[in-house]
Order: structure tokens, then C-alpha cells, then sequence
């Protein structure tokens, strides 16, 4: 009786587990699409986690070289009928720009003076900014996580972090960089948030937008003892290594405050029409990796 | 097999017409019609659902890089190719063995209506959620959503009713 038992035991264990294994295959293949349908959804949710990141690979954003050369393409047909008006902006600024020249030229005559020999090279506070001229070559204004690219890339020194600007006023952040092309978060993506300050009071806040229209944006953190007026200027703070001080960024439209709030709601009128936005700068702050290894070195520490 | 040109051919062209006509319309700032998402309804009935969810996958995949936002489209397409087959059983009813294109003629003009929005409708829900529900208030949101499936569901619904038998 023993022994039967416990041959009974060492024969039926193979078999009871071929069992087993055959109703595990049976299943794995009538599930089979349900399986696939998870895997790919968690590789979807991977990538979006991904794209959180603030540098993403190249090749699955609109920087890669297919889909850039398509926008490239594309854009070459839309600029045609973007002309008009770039034209109108770029002899504004540059009349703009030559009564500045003359201006600091006859500056530089009477300020002119020996300079000593500086033992360290520096680049002065006041040059420390070089601009990169680049072309929109795609521009979303109608999603909720708009998305600029521009025709340069590392080739031109265009690296991430560097702010963005046109002849109006702040555009936005270099995210991705390939090395003919560029993919920038604009203002109107509620990604990012541009530290601001109203030209008239230097008191400071950050602009976000809400997602909705492509004019407007929201100025949070201002206290109610401030004072405000429609119209007001705001401009960037300079306060990030981004942006230097003093580019528009848009004017108060609208603002609102109840009896209980602490904090304004003021709503901004941008100063970059996004919908014609066609040629842009990119700011290279050339202290930027001193001012960078300073500020983690004191951190640290 | 014609059927699997014309799918190719319809695959390209619905991408291209996304990203370079649809993505840039500028309409009251709310609407951005995801019209290739009728590649994934136009698909025969009968087709593989692994395969349908493999080029589901494809398809989001391909119209997410040229917006930056690869994963959102790729799970909402995914949902949409994965929900359809469940969504064709439960109004229509198909003889074993035919394999029909869905439209107007071959599913009924109600039950293909039904089918179209529905689809449509869970497509904008996943993207719009995804891309924003931690930047964006919920209502605004749901205004995009709604806009968004209307004006693609009406867009679908008229190609569908232009197309041949």
C-alpha cells in the first residue's frame, strides 16, 4: 500500500505538471492579444514617463532627421505666405538697430579709454550673450503640449537650456537638439514656466500657461500689495541663466482679485504671435557653464 | 491584394495629412481633428487583432514623434485597434467567412455612426488625458475633447460618405 502510493506520487507528478503546462499554453495563446495589447500600452506609458525627462532621445521627437527634413520641406511651401509680414518686422528692427548703433558709437568715442591687460580672460557682464538666427520650420499653437523646431542645431552651437527669443519677445527653451536640427517648448506649453517682473515695480513671478489660447498666459505669485495697471509691460527677470533681463514677454490683460485671495489672477497678453511666428534667435549665455558649476559647487556644499 | 495597397496607401497618406495639414489648422485654439485615426476604423473586419494592434502601435508611434508626444498617441491608438474588434460584435453581425471594409454600406448607416463614435470619442479621451491631465483643468480638457471628436467624427463620417461601395 506504501510502496503503490508512493509510486503513484512519483508517476503522477510528471504528469500532473505536463498538465499544468499545457493549460498555461493553452491560455498564454487564448489571451494572447490581450497580452500584446498590455505590452505595447506599457511601452506607451513607458515613453510618455520618458518624455517627462527634460532631455529625450533625438530620434523620437520631431528633431529627428525624417521627420525634420518633412517640416523642412513643408515649411519652405507655408514661409512663402509668411513673407509679407517677416519682411515688415525685420526692417522695424533694423532701423531700430542702427539708431542703437549710433547711439553707442558716439557712447564709445567719449567713454573710450585704456583698458589694462587682464591676467584672466573674462568675458565682460555686458557681451555675455551671443545670438543664433534660426527658422521655425514647425510651430503647434492649437495642442496642449506645443512644440517648436527650429532649421539649426548642435552644427550652430545651439545646445539644450538656451532661451529662444524673436524680434517680439520671449518664445521659449531649447528641449532636444540634433545636430542639424532643434526642438524648443514655447511658452504655450504648460511644460515650462518663465520667471517675469513688470518693467514698471521689478516685482517678479512666473508665467504659465493654461492650455487654452495661444494669445494669453497666466502671471502667478504676485501679492496683492502690488500695484497694477491694464497694460502693464512684463519682461524677463533675468534671474535664470536662460533669459538675459529685460525681454518682453507681454502685457496685462486682464486681472482679477477676490476679497480672500493672497495672490492676483492676471492674465497676459503674449507678445509673440506664435501663429506667424517665423524667424527666431537663440540666446548663447557664454558664462553659462561657470554660472552653472558656481551655483551646484554652493549648493554642495 | 488590392486591399493591402490601398491600406498602405491610405496609412501614408492619412500620417502626411495629419502632420502637415491638420496639426496646423487654427481653429477657435480648441481643435485639432486626429483624422488618422480612420486607418485603425477602416481596417477590414477580419483582420488579425495582433496585426491591427501592431499597426495601431505603428501608427501612433509615427504621428507622436512629428508632435513630441510619441507615448500619448501610441496608447490611445493601441485602445482604439484593441476596443474595435468588441465594438463591431456587439452591433453588427457578420457572416463567417466575409471580411467587409467598415462603412456605411457594409455595417448599416446607425451601427456604423455608433461605431465611429464611439471610437472616435475613446481615442480623444486617452490622447487629451494623457497629453495634460496633470498641467491642465479639467474642463478645458473636456471641452478639447468634445470639440476635438466632433469636428473628427463629422470629418470621418463625410470621407466615408464620399467613398465608393
Amino acid at each position: 500500500m506504501l510502496t503503490e502510493n508512493f509510486c503513484y506520487k512519483n508517476i503522477s507528478f510528471p504528469v500532473c505538471s505536463f498538465a499544468h503546462m499545457k493549460n498555461l499554453i493553452n491560455f498564454l495563446i487564448q489571451y494572447s492579444v490581450v497580452f500584446l495589447f498590455l505590452f505595447l500600452e506599457v511601452i506607451s506609458v513607458t515613453l510618455i514617463a520618458k518624455n517627462q525627462d527634460y532631455q529625450k532621445s533625438v530620434f523620437l521627437s520631431s528633431s529627428n532627421s525624417v521627420a525634420s527634413t518633412m517640416f523642412e520641406w513643408s515649411n519652405s511651401v507655408v514661409e512663402f505666405f509668411k513673407l509679407r509680414a517677416a519682411n515688415d518686422n525685420l526692417s522695424e528692427e533694423n532701423t531700430a538697430l542702427k539708431n542703437q548703433l549710433v547711439k553707442l558709437q558716439n557712447q564709445l568715442v567719449s567713454l573710450k579709454k585704456v583698458t589694462p591687460d587682464s591676467v584672466h580672460f573674462r568675458i565682460p557682464p555686458e557681451m555675455e550673450y551671443q545670438f543664433i538666427a534660426a527658422k521655425v520650420i514647425k510651430c503647434t499653437t492649437n495642442k496642449t503640449l506645443n512644440y517648436i523646431t527650429l532649421n539649426k542645431g548642435a552644427l550652430d552651437g545651439i545646445k539644450p537650456d538656451m532661451g529662444v527669443v524673436s524680434d517680439e519677445g520671449v518664445v521659449g527653451i531649447v528641449k532636444t537638439v540634433s545636430t542639424k536640427f532643434s526642438v524648443v517648448i514655447p511658452i504655450i506649453n504648460p511644460k515650462i514656466e518663465i520667471s517675469c517682473k513688470f518693467k514698471r515695480s521689478n516685482y517678479s513671478g512666473g508665467l504659465l500657461w493654461n492650455g487654452e489660447d495661444s494669445r494669453y498666459a497666466n502671471l502667478n505669485d504676485i501679492a496683492r500689495h502690488v500695484e497694477l495697471a491694464l497694460g502693464d509691460t512684463l519682461i524677463t527677470s533675468g534671474l535664470t541663466s536662460t533669459f538675459p533681463e529685460g525681454i518682453p514677454v507681454g502685457n496685462i490683460e486682464d486681472f482679477k482679485i477676490k476679497t480672500s485671495d493672497a495672490y492676483y489672477k492676471i492674465k497676459v497678453k503674449l507678445a509673440v504671435d506664435f501663429r506667424t511666428l517665423s524667424h527666431v534667435k537663440v540666446i548663447n549665455y557664454l558664462n553659462y557653464q561657470e554660472q552653472k558649476d558656481l551655483e551646484k559647487k554652493s549648493e554642495e556644499q | 491584394m488590392p486591399t493591402v495597397l490601398q491600406n498602405i496607401i491610405r496609412f501614408i497618406l492619412l500620417v502626411l495629412f495629419q502632420v502637415l495639414v491638420l496639426d496646423n489648422i487654427q481653429f477657435l485654439g480648441y481643435i485639432n481633428p486626429y483624422l488618422y485615426i480612420l486607418f485603425i476604423l477602416a481596417l477590414p473586419v477580419r483582420t488579425p487583432r495582433w496585426f491591427s494592434l501592431l499597426l495601431a502601435f505603428g501608427l501612433g508611434i509615427s504621428i507622436g514623434i512629428c508632435s513630441n508626444t510619441p507615448g500619448q498617441h501610441a496608447f490611445a491608438t493601441v485602445l482604439v485597434a484593441f476596443a474595435r474588434d468588441g465594438i463591431i460584435k456587439l452591433f453588427t453581425s457578420i457572416e463567417e467567412g466575409n471580411n467587409p471594409t467598415p462603412s456605411f454600406y457594409t455595417f448599416g448607416v446607425s451601427a456604423y455612426i455608433k461605431y465611429v463614435v464611439i471610437l472616435v470619442f475613446l481615442h480623444n479621451v486617452a490622447l487629451f488625458f494623457l497629453e495634460s491631465f496633470s498641467f491642465v483643468s479639467g474642463w478645458i480638457i473636456l471641452t478639447k475633447v468634445v470639440l476635438s471628436s466632433l469636428v473628427t467624427i463629422l470629418m470621418i463620417l463625410g470621407v466615408q460618405s464620399f467613398s465608393k461601395k
